[in-house]
């Protein structure tokens, strides 16, 4: 364990820490470029250049193993600023200096370092014509990045990244010196599974995300710490969203898991979290939909439930430990329902975790492992199908999108023969065959743990509480183009996340063990009565614990 | 001094082996075998015989870096990728004397126990690149490469590998990349090649004349090869003399002899009587010298000390018709265009000094100009960059601000402003008159 001093600051760190590391832990920042803490290190960009006592010349802040005893001056050393302040002169000769109209202004790695150590008395003699791409100033290179050479800074994170993570191999550099630009190998498209993390690593804006492109201005974005819900490996992501309208995942740093990447399947997902299809509570009787209160639905519900001659509940390898919990203890504990939880099979996915290992899972849903720990029935489809034929006087769907199946012809008239209750938030044709329809939120309005397919168990935040409709354009943009409707979204509706409807079910029917007022005391009691959840407390859980120190957002930005 | 590295120049057939064994070859490697690795790095370090490809490196010292218990495979790597401007030596004595540089790569190879050796030569040499592989085959053929050669037990192939045409790959490192089949860019170091080189493995690169010099010193001993030029500057060193010279070539001259000595007595003065200006010691990455510096002593250490370097040997000789805004001009072209693009100091500054350049050379050069030129040489050199290509172009162009100052001013003087390029007229051009409050 080397000690060394940064900055006049004493720290112990692990041997084989690079300087960057050392000094982000002793609370001084080498501002760098090219370095990434799950890439290679290249020392191309030459920004992190320090002074160490002792030696004549400057040295890589990337590549310096720090050494016991060393002293190391960053701030503090007037050759490492000239040398730093020089480095920043040669990138901003040739950048096109568009922050304006920059998509990537406000995370962008040069317009920090700018903001942060150029005084405004910094003036260059660079008077030349600045070096252009013609052609490549806004190129598709594939079906969801953006390129814009005029603004690389040629740190090489990008082709670091297609050959050591994504193993494609895709990106690489062209020509030579100055004229050095990115492409892709063979000039084919750039159809890597997880082509969007090129454009997280790019430092500055010469990558960037079709999808997100102009649809809004970073520093607006709120960031809630979350799970990304598209297959079972459980990658640790942000949900960046803004007055209720979800704008993009970004991955969040777990090494154990995601490191700090994101597969293009889950990160495309965050779009569709916008869809709030169901606003009220419904009820349908005599071939009329009505728009209900809660308290009206959930104690006609509730009537339902006590008087049901039998109870079918098709639960959801989608829905979070907690709410598989209550309804297993209230469904099936206390009323002798019977509760199946159906998988349908999935796309094969992979994620490189920290340590360069693969992770895959052809399992689509977040939570399957969660309801086998609880002991939940899962079943695939034809077990479904058979369980609907089984008949019941009473069918509860928790969520249509569990299964395909849910959606069939056969499985909605077998839905219509006796009374359903459905928990929807998409257009579903389950939601129009229900007696009773109850509006949730997407994930981002819901609050509550997965359990990885490798049995981590972790935690997703509520991003906002009552999603309402997003307004589109015929382009499917989400900034109107009327000018009267000044904002994306509608008004508030009233959705609320399962956890909570199954709490209140709970009072009505007079459990109140159940009648929990957070998921995490849903969740403290499941593990005080399960023992597959015994002895985890909420607030250490994997996914959230490094809420506080996770390093800052540069690193996948 | 009678000459050793080129004794074959002259020769009729000098290049067959027949002709090479007749002149007591592949005696070094015999006697080398004979000897074992230990040994002969032992003599090859008494000699002090200095890397003859820029830096000047102890060979002996370099070879004692390979780590001795390695489990794995390691290998020496010839570097004939000749392409410092100014500089022809390599090809000079892979013309007349091939097997003078695959004994040499024996001979190093058997010294840090290399089965595999590589001539990475540069992709335009391609008579010498066949010259070479003829001789290899032809030392094949003899049983001296191959397997258990000359029944020491000791196995060897030597294999050359044609570079592709980019200066950047007669860097080791960048060549080491270009070997693997990769990109011509410079490692960072360390890890130094002697430990981690090409495929990942212990390698040793020395430059062709370095290892020409090898067999002379297994064969004649340590002391005789140290008794040439100067201590610490020991040995033969061929001198390639281009530019306003009478006669221009390749010279075998003790190190140590004087810059004044090459250009006047060897190369036959400057041409049509006129008078020296200037003149490259050692290719154009080398800091330039004045005539006034012409009395230094061409070896490694005096060069250091008149602040430049005695590089690769390629000293360009410039008469007093010649502009030194345009050689820096020239200079700052070869390495603009040279420049890999890896790390940022070199690929934008070299372009930068190059358009600065053109601007003055052009005729509308700016007072602040000279100035800038130090500033971007200043932050592209001394450790800025990953390999000395920043050195390379930085130093001389720097050298040539400081040292022809008045030839900048002179130009920016009477230079005019750059003609500014048309504004786009816009409908609403003019002051705006939402603005004037």
């Amino acid at each position: 364990m080397p000690k060394l001093t940064i900055d006049g600051h004493e720290v112990e760190v692990a041997a084989g820490t690079n300087l960057i590391e050392a000094a982000r832990a002793a609370g001084v920042a080498i501002p760098y470029f090219c370095y990434h803490p799950y890439l290679t290190v290249v020392g191309q960009c030459r920004i992190c250049m320090v002074e160490i006592a002792g030696q004549p010349r400057l040295a890589l802040g990337c590549a310096t193993p720090a050494a016991d005893g060393m002293v190391v001056k960053v701030e503090t050393s007037e050759r490492a600023r000239e040398a730093r302040e020089a480095v920043m002169e040669f990138l901003l000769a040739n950048h096109p200096l568009d922050c304006p109209v920059c998509d990537q202004a406000g995370e962008c790695l040069l317009q920090d370092h700018s903001m942060r150590e150029q005084g405004s008395e910094f003036a260059t003699h660079m008077t030349e014509t600045r070096r252009t791409f013609p052609g490549y100033e806004r190129r598709l290179i594939g079906p969801h990045v953006v390129q814009n050479q005029n603004r690389c800074i040629h740190c090489s994170r990008c082709i670091r990244f297609t050959r050591e993570i994504s193993g494609t191999a895709a990106l690489t550099y062209k020509s030579r010196g100055n004229s050095t630009f990115i492409d892709t190998f063979d000039g084919s498209a750039f159809d890597d599974p997880m082509s969007a993390c090129a454009a997280d690593v790019c430092p500055v804006g010469a990558l960037t995300v079709r999808e997100f492109r102009f649809r809004k201005r970073s520093w607006k974005l709120l960031s809630t710490p979350s799970v990304c819900p598209g297959c079972s490996i459980g990658c640790n992501i942000f949900i960046d969203h803004h007055e209720r309208v979800v704008y993009r995942f970004t991955p969040r740093e777990n090494p154990a898991i995601n490191a700090t990447w994101l597969c293009d399947h889950g990160r495309f997902l965050a779009e569709p979290l916008n869809e709030q299809a169901y606003l009220d509570p419904q009820h349908r009787t005599g071939g009329q939909t009505i728009r209900v209160g809660w308290g009206e639905a959930l104690a006609g519900i509730a009537a339902e439930l006590k008087d049901a001659s039998g109870l079918r509940v098709v639960a959801s390898a989608n829905l979070s430990n907690e709410e598989l919990f209550l309804a297993r203890e209230l469904f099936g504990r206390h009323l002798k329902g019977e509760i199946a939880v159906p998988v349908a099979p999935g796309e094969p996915r992979k994620m490189r975790n920290g340590k360069g290992e693969w992770l895959h899972a052809t399992d689509p849903h977040a939570n399957s492992a969660g309801a086998r720990r609880l002991g939940l029935d899962l079943v695939d489809g034809e077990g479904l199908s058979r369980f609907l034929y089984g008949g019941a006087g009473l069918t509860l769907i928790l969520d249509p999108g569990a299964h395909p199946f849910l959606a069939s012809p056969e499985a909605l008239q077998l839905l219509r023969v006796g009374t359903t209750v459905v928990w929807a938030r998409r257009e579903h044709p389950a939601a129009h065959a229900a007696t009773w329809l109850l509006p949730t939120p997407s994930l981002a309005g819901n609050e509550g743990t997965f359990t990885s397919s490798a049995g981590a168990v972790q935690r997703f935040a509520q991003a906002f509480a009552a999603p309402g409709t997003v307004h589109r354009t015929a382009t499917g943009a989400m900034s109107p183009s009327c000018p009267t409707i000044a904002v994306p979204w509608g008004p508030p509706g009233e959705a609320r996340p399962l956890w909570l409807t199954l709490a209140a079910l709970a009072r009505e029917l007079g459990v109140p063990p159940l009648d929990l007022a957070s998921p995490a005391d849903v969740f403290a009691l499941m593990a005080r009565k399960d023992k597959a959840f015994a002895g985890l407390a909420w607030e250490t859980l994997g996914g959230l614990q490094q809420d506080e120190s996770f390093r800052e957002r540069q690193h996948v930005g | 001094m009678e000459p050793v590295l080129l004794r074959a120049r002259g020769v009729p057939d000098s290049r067959s082996i027949a002709t090479y064994l007749a002149a007591g070859g592949y005696e070094g490697w015999k006697k080398a075998l004979g000897m074992g690795p230990d040994a002969v790095t032992k003599e090859v370090l008494d000699s002090e015989l200095r890397g003859r490809g820029g830096a000047g490196f102890p060979t002996g010292r370099k070879w004692s870096f390979v780590p001795k218990d390695h489990p794995g495979p390691r290998y020496l790597v010839c570097n004939a990728d000749e392409s410092e401007p100014g500089t022809f030596k390599d090809r000079e004595i892979i013309e007349y004397d091939p097997h003078q540089v695959v004994e040499g790569v024996a001979i190093a190879s058997f010294a840090i126990k290399a089965n595999t050796a590589y001539i990475y030569i540069r992709g335009e040499f391609v008579r010498w690149a066949r010259i070479l592989e003829d001789a290899i085959a032809e030392a094949r053929q003899r049983g001296f490469l191959g397997k258990n050669v000359m029944g020491s037990g000791f196995d060897l192939d030597v294999w050359v590998h044609r570079g592709a045409g980019a200066y950047i790959c007669g860097e080791e490192t960048a060549l080491l990349e270009s070997i693997e089949g990769k990109r011509g860019f410079p490692r960072l170091k360390p890890p130094f090649p002697a430990v981690v080189g090409v495929f990942g493995q212990p390698t040793v690169i020395n430059n062709v004349e370095t290892l020409a010099c090898v067999p002379h010193i297994i064969v004649r001993g340590a002391a005789w090869f140290a008794s040439i030029g100067r201590p610490k500057n020991t040995g033969p060193k061929l001198f390639c003399v281009s530019g306003h010279v009478n006669r221009p070539g390749v010279f075998e001259l003790p190190l140590g002899v004087t810059f004044r000595e090459i250009i006047e007595e060897h190369a036959g003065g400057v041409r049509g009587g006129r008078q020296l200006k200037a003149f490259f010691p050692g290719g154009s990455s080398a800091p330039i010298l004045t005539a006034a510096e012409v009395d230094t002593m061409a070896d490694f250490d005096a060069c250091a000390a008149a602040g430049t370097m005695l590089g690769s040997g390629g000293i360009i000789v410039f008469d007093d018709t010649v502009d030194m805004v345009d050689v820096a001009d020239n200079v700052a072209h070869f390495y603009a265009h040279e420049s890999c693009g890896q790390c940022t100091p070199c690929r934008e500054g070299s372009d930068w000094c190059m358009d600065i350049l053109d601007r003055i050379v052009a005729g509308h050069g700016r007072p602040a100009d000279p100035d800038t030129l130090l500033r971007i040489c200043r932050f592209s050199s001394a450790g800025m960059t990953i390999c000395p290509l920043g050195d390379a172009f930085a130093l001389p162009i720097s050298s040539i601000v400081n040292k022809y100052r008045s030839e900048f001013e002179r130009r920016i003087a009477s230079a005019t402003p750059l003609p500014q390029k048309k504004q786009p007229v816009l409908p609403w051009a003019g002051p705006c008159p939402g603005f004037g409050i």
